[in-house]
């Protein structure tokens, strides 16, 4: 049926335009570029009509109409130096270049505001955006490459907040322990300090454990029931960080309070004055969410990098066969069990590393920041943004975060604004609307109509959408599973 | 060189033997066990040994009391059974963890609060006649209007992936349930919805410290009605058999002329019946209904029906007391109880053992074979 | 162990519920032979291939290969230790192309791990490039040059026949099991796969099993026949012994016996 309909349009599309005197023909013999040319001016026009209608117009809107058009147009792709084609890489590097510098665009002059979701995120907000990307790129290995449901990815990122708990803090004040710290909030000075680089790979491998252990028992379950189990852990995990001051007698949670403060990140004295780094991100001032930041960015990077060379490797060979096909996977030599596992601990290992810089950024681990609705949140992130797809989940992760924080509060408030009481134009509630209450009602809803109608997700990779449109070999290694206490030898 | 010779051989070949016998002349061919099949055994019986000790303590020390909890554990058992059973009627159908069920149970609540409250004025010390009128009323209600919501949830966000890799339905499974949540939240708001105290809470009898009060006795009396006409309608009935049908051979049942996408749709509108009626037992007896607490008892109750036994009606009636024991024990019992902070891990440790060591539950699983 | 053959079953069965798939077979395949296992539908052939792979545990026998017992192992142990195979009714990659398919075939002859496929050290970079062109060899082999990019699924039938066999010879089997190849196949088609077998003997040092029904390919290639009906094996010889065996032309051959 929805082909159909997006038939219709481009019919009547097209109707319109042959009326003015441009026939399909003729647009389909020009070339392609500019094609693309017209197609991307177009759409930049009529955002830029968009955003001085109903937005806040500033001249920097022409700034960023030019950047996107020099993003968008050019047949970056082709680009050779010397015979190799570099040109896959131009356009991430321009993205990260945009990345890198959003910090300045606030102060050189002010940025123009969208209709409807306001003005650029702030600071902190793209902290949390570059955290939870990490986050969604570490589910994405589970998800997306090895195609298991996971529903608990919560825990993890729970373990690697705690992991910084227990090690940049003051938690364990019996011992006594300073291995490099340089963020200790003043006069904290019991407990384990360790560096948060140190800590930051501490808990990436102590998550990575966990998720082994975990997946040692579940991950030969067929895909609703591993769901499930995923789904408990996800919801034991953070009921023994609420219930964890008492645990026969020993502290180790700190109960509801959680862990606060956590020591922030640095690079120590020597560094500050030898290569201008900063020696203390807390002693930054308002610069520090900067620095804060720019390191998020590197982590990100770190992830997309190992993400991009595992999904081209004989490992990411095997997930992809074992989400098309279990049996003949297994038939072929690849040991599911140890694969799965694999794909579970290195989601997990970066799970466990954004969770502890979270902790650090946010000065503490608290237990209310970890409940199932999370893991369908970061699920969320990568199925809107395609399955499998590094870019997809990126724009997944940015775009749900963003919401949360800012984006649904700004609707919320232009919605109320025009509608609500008092509002603008005519008044449809009458009691103002609380839109991120619903975050999570529109959340689900974004789930069930990306699975409907995309389930590939917005950016898709292009075998996962063909997988969705002509389908998989989906029955587990059933036999293998439930037969296992079945066989009892004859003597012969 | 060919061993068995160059002759044809006649059934049940002879050389059987002499290979066998061959092959044992060799080195003695050792075989490997999974380590599973040792540790589920001991573990097992190590854990309900210290399970039966403790509960022989807590007896000794308080038998009166330790047989009152036990009717809450039933009381809480029956209201499980009815959520439970809609997981794996759905189940047993469609191979489908209809994530929303506790959604639509906790919804079920809220039509029963709303009828009570805004239909029927029902106040702390009703007569006996407006009560029982109210509940009967309140009961279809809620049963009809979850019924219809559940058999809408198939309609819309399950029908469609029927052909999905078997992931897409659970995904949107998941959406629908948090839908529903904001539904309740935009409909009565993000905090408790009371039910006034309606149920007499007075004793039936009191035997030597053995309390038994009435609101638990009426729970059980509304619930065994409905398990008794929901065994009815699978056993005795045409549209009960084509359920049985699908749930074993989906595709033998088509040939058999049933419908099998009104068959579904129905075992959806009796889940949703039951968690209707779960729902009206739940904001009676607990007095108080919020948009999450579907959630948990969503999955306390899908727990027991993989505990009895996913597909299998007795089993989740079975199970669904069993976890409503152990929720009592765990709260109620005196001595070293975990408490109510440790329910929850409690159930979902059970849960991950289950699947992981006898996934086939208390009474075994009843789903449709793999193609 | 070369005189109990490369594949031993002993007593091997498999029961469903109540239902007797395979009863008590005990077989042997010796090395560099071509073993022909024919029977009518529902004789339990792919049942006892999947024992002989690892996909279906057996309910009593075992399962020796090489001289050790594999019963009860996981389905790549036995593709470990040089048991390769196709699919009855086709199980490729199909969203993955040719080349990719048989280079998942590979993945347990590869030793590349995580780490290093991260770093992409040289002797991964090494690894995966001998990999590609070993890959190329197999399809050329099997028939399929210059179809390395093809897509599985939007391969001709015959094409996917030969890729599945391509897949199989990757992951370098001692013994490989082809389960009913030639279904679907015209006359031609079937000629050359024919040959093709004798030529996996020859030219790889093979052993092969084949499920068959084409009685032109039974008589063809093999060495040996076995025949099993109703899960028990009724029957074994050479292809002219079967031939003439009362019991197997009742069970299955009827009067429209090839001549071969």
């Amino acid at each position: 049926m929805r082909a159909r309909v997006v038939k219709a349009i481009g019919s009547a599309w097209w109707l319109v335009l042959t009326r003015l005197g441009l026939s399909r023909h003729r647009w389909q013999t020009l070339p392609r570029l500019t094609r693309r040319t017209v197609k991307a001016v177009v759409w930049v026009a009529i955002g830029l009509a968009l955003v001085g209608l109903f937005g806040v117009w500033k001249t920097s809107a022409l700034a960023v109409a030019a950047v996107v058009l020099v993003l968008v147009v050019p047949p970056y792709g082709k680009v050779t130096v010397r015979g190799r084609r570099v040109g896959k890489g131009i356009l991430p590097v321009m993205v990260l270049a945009l990345a890198v510098t959003y910090p300045f665009y606030g102060v050189i002059s002010s940025m123009p505001q969208l209709p409807i979701f306001g003005p650029i995120p702030q600071m902190s907000t793209m902290v949390g955006m570059a955290v939870f990307t990490m986050m969604a790129l570490g589910l994405n290995f589970v998800v997306g490459y090895a195609g298991l449901l996971d529903l608990g990815y919560v825990a993890f990122y729970a373990m690697g907040s705690y992991m910084a708990g227990w090690f940049a803090s003051d938690q364990f004040a019996k011992q006594h322990l300073v291995l490099g710290a340089v963020g200790i909030v003043p006069g904290d000075n019991a407990g384990f300090h360790f560096s948060i680089w140190l800590v930051l790979l501490m808990a990436g491998i102590a998550t990575a454990i966990i998720g082994v252990i975990i997946g040692l028992p579940t991950l030969r379950l067929r895909g609703d029931y591993l769901a499930i189990v995923t789904l408990g852990f996800g919801e034991i995990m953070p009921q023994i960080a609420r219930n964890g001051d008492n645990l026969f007698g020993f502290n180790l949670t700190n109960g509801t309070g959680g862990i606060t403060p956590i020591d922030g990140p640095g690079f120590g004295n020597w560094a500050h004055h030898n290569l201008g780094l900063p020696a203390n991100y807390l002693s930054l001032g308002e610069n520090a969410d900067r620095a804060f930041f720019w390191t998020a960015l590197v982590l990100v990077l770190l992830t997309v990098f190992a993400s991009s060379r595992l999904r081209d490797s004989r490992l990411g060979r095997a997930w992809v066969a074992i989400r098309e096909d279990e049996v003949a996977a297994a038939a072929m030599g690849v040991p599911l069990m140890r694969t799965k596992t694999w794909a579970y601990a290195t989601g997990a290992f970066f799970g466990g590393v954004a969770g502890a810089y979270y902790a650090s950024y946010n000065g503490g681990a608290f237990p209310d920041e970890f409940f199932f609705n999370i893991s369908v949140f970061i699920l969320c992130m990568v199925i809107l943004g395609g399955m499998g797809n590094i870019w997809g989940v990126i724009f997944g992760a940015c775009f749900l975060e963003y919401l949360d924080r800012e984006g649904l509060a700004n609707i919320g408030a232009w919605l109320n604004g025009h509608f609500g009481p008092g509002g603008s134009d005519f008044q449809i509630w009458h009691k103002t609307l609380d839109v991120p209450l619903y975050e999570f009602g529109i959340f689900g809803a974004i789930l069930v109509i990306v699975m409907l109608f995309r389930p590939e997700g917005l950016i898709p990779s292009s075998r996962r959408a063909a997988e969705f449109r002509e389908g998989v070999h989906d029955e587990p290694l059933y036999d293998v599973e439930h037969d296992e206490r079945l066989y009892t030898p004859e003597p012969t | 060189m060919a061993d068995t010779g160059g002759g044809v051989c006649l059934p049940r070949c002879s050389s059987t033997a002499t290979m066998a016998t061959h092959a044992q002349t060799e080195a003695p061919i050792r075989l490997r066990r999974s380590p599973v099949t040792y540790v589920m055994p001991v573990l097992a019986t190590g854990l309900i040994a210290l399970l039966l000790v403790w509960l022989a303590v807590n007896f000794y020390k308080g038998p009166a009391y330790f047989v009152t909890i036990s009717f809450i554990g039933l009381t809480n058992g029956a209201v499980y059974a009815l959520v439970a059973l809609g997981y794996t009627l759905v189940y047993g159908i469609l191979e489908l963890i209809n994530f929303a069920h506790g959604d639509v149970f906790m919804l079920g609540g809220m039509f029963s609060a709303t009828m009570v409250l805004s239909v029927f004025h029902l106040k702390a010390n009703a007569s006996t006649g407006a009560l029982v009128a109210a509940i009967v009323g309140s009961l279809f209600v809620a049963m009809g209007a979850c019924g219809l919501l559940n058999a809408t949830i198939e309609r819309i966000a399950y029908r469609p992936l029927r052909g999905a890799p078997r992931l897409a339905p659970l995904i949107t499974a998941i959406g629908m349930s948090f839908i529903l949540e904001d539904i309740a939240i935009g409909w009565k708001g993000p905090s408790y919805t009371a039910v006034p105290n309606v149920l007499p809470r007075g004793q039936v009898f009191s035997i030597s410290g053995v309390v038994l009060t009435w609101e638990k006795l009426i729970v059980i009396m509304i619930t065994v009605p409905v398990l008794v006409a929901l065994i009815w309608l699978v056993q005795y009935t045409r549209q009960g058999k084509a359920m049985r049908a699908t749930a074993q051979d989906r595709d033998a049942a088509a040939m058999m002329g049933i419908d099998v996408n009104r068959t579904i749709s129905f075992t959806f509108v009796i889940a949703g019946g039951l968690a209707g009626a779960g729902g009206l037992v739940y904001a009676l007896y607990f007095g108080q209904i919020r948009y999450d607490t579907g959630f948990s008892l969503g999955l306390i109750a899908f727990t027991a029906a993989v505990l009895g036994g996913i597909g299998n009606l007795p089993g989740a009636v079975l199970g669904a007391l069993c976890i409503g024991f152990i929720q009592a024990f765990n709260e109620g019992l005196l001595w070293h109880a975990p408490g109510s902070n440790w329910t929850e891990s409690i159930v979902f440790t059970i849960l991950i053992l289950i699947l992981v060591f006898r996934p086939e539950g208390l009474l075994g699983e009843r789903t449709p074979e793999g193609a | 162990m070369t005189s109990d053959g490369l594949l031993q079953t002993l007593g091997l069965r498999k029961e469903f519920g109540g239902l007797v798939a395979v009863d008590d077979v005990t077989f042997t395949v010796p090395e560099g032979a071509i073993v022909s296992l024919i029977g009518p539908n529902g004789a339990g052939k792919t049942t006892f291939f999947n024992m002989l792979t690892g996909v279906y545990k057996p309910t009593a026998g075992r399962v020796v290969f090489a001289g050790e017992d594999l019963t009860g192992k996981p389905p790549h142990a036995f593709t470990q230790r040089g048991i390769g195979r196709t699919f009855q009714n086709i199980r490729l990659f199909k969203n993955m192309t040719a080349l990719e398919n048989v280079l998942v075939g590979m993945h347990v002859r590869l030793k590349g791990n995580l780490f290093e496929a991260i770093l992409r050290t040289p002797r991964v970079k090494r690894e995966e490039a001998a990999a590609r062109a070993r890959a190329r060899e197999l399809l050329e082999f099997s028939g399929l040059r210059r179809k390395d990019e093809e897509i599985g699924r939007n391969m001709s039938y015959g094409d996917q026949r030969r890729l599945e066999v391509a897949r199989a010879l990757a992951t370098q089997p001692k013994l490989l099991l082809l389960d009913e190849p030639t279904a679907g196949m015209n006359p031609q088609e079937t000629l050359e796969f024919t040959d093709f077998v004798g030529r996996l003997r020859t030219e790889r040092g093979l052993t092969v099993l084949l499920i068959e029904h084409d009685m032109r390919v039974v008589m063809g290639v093999s060495d040996r026949v076995t025949v099993l009906d109703y899960g028990e094996k009724i029957a074994e010889g050479t292809p002219q012994e079967i031939q003439k065996n009362e019991r197997v032309i009742e069970a299955y051959l009827g009067t429209a016996a090839v001549s071969s």
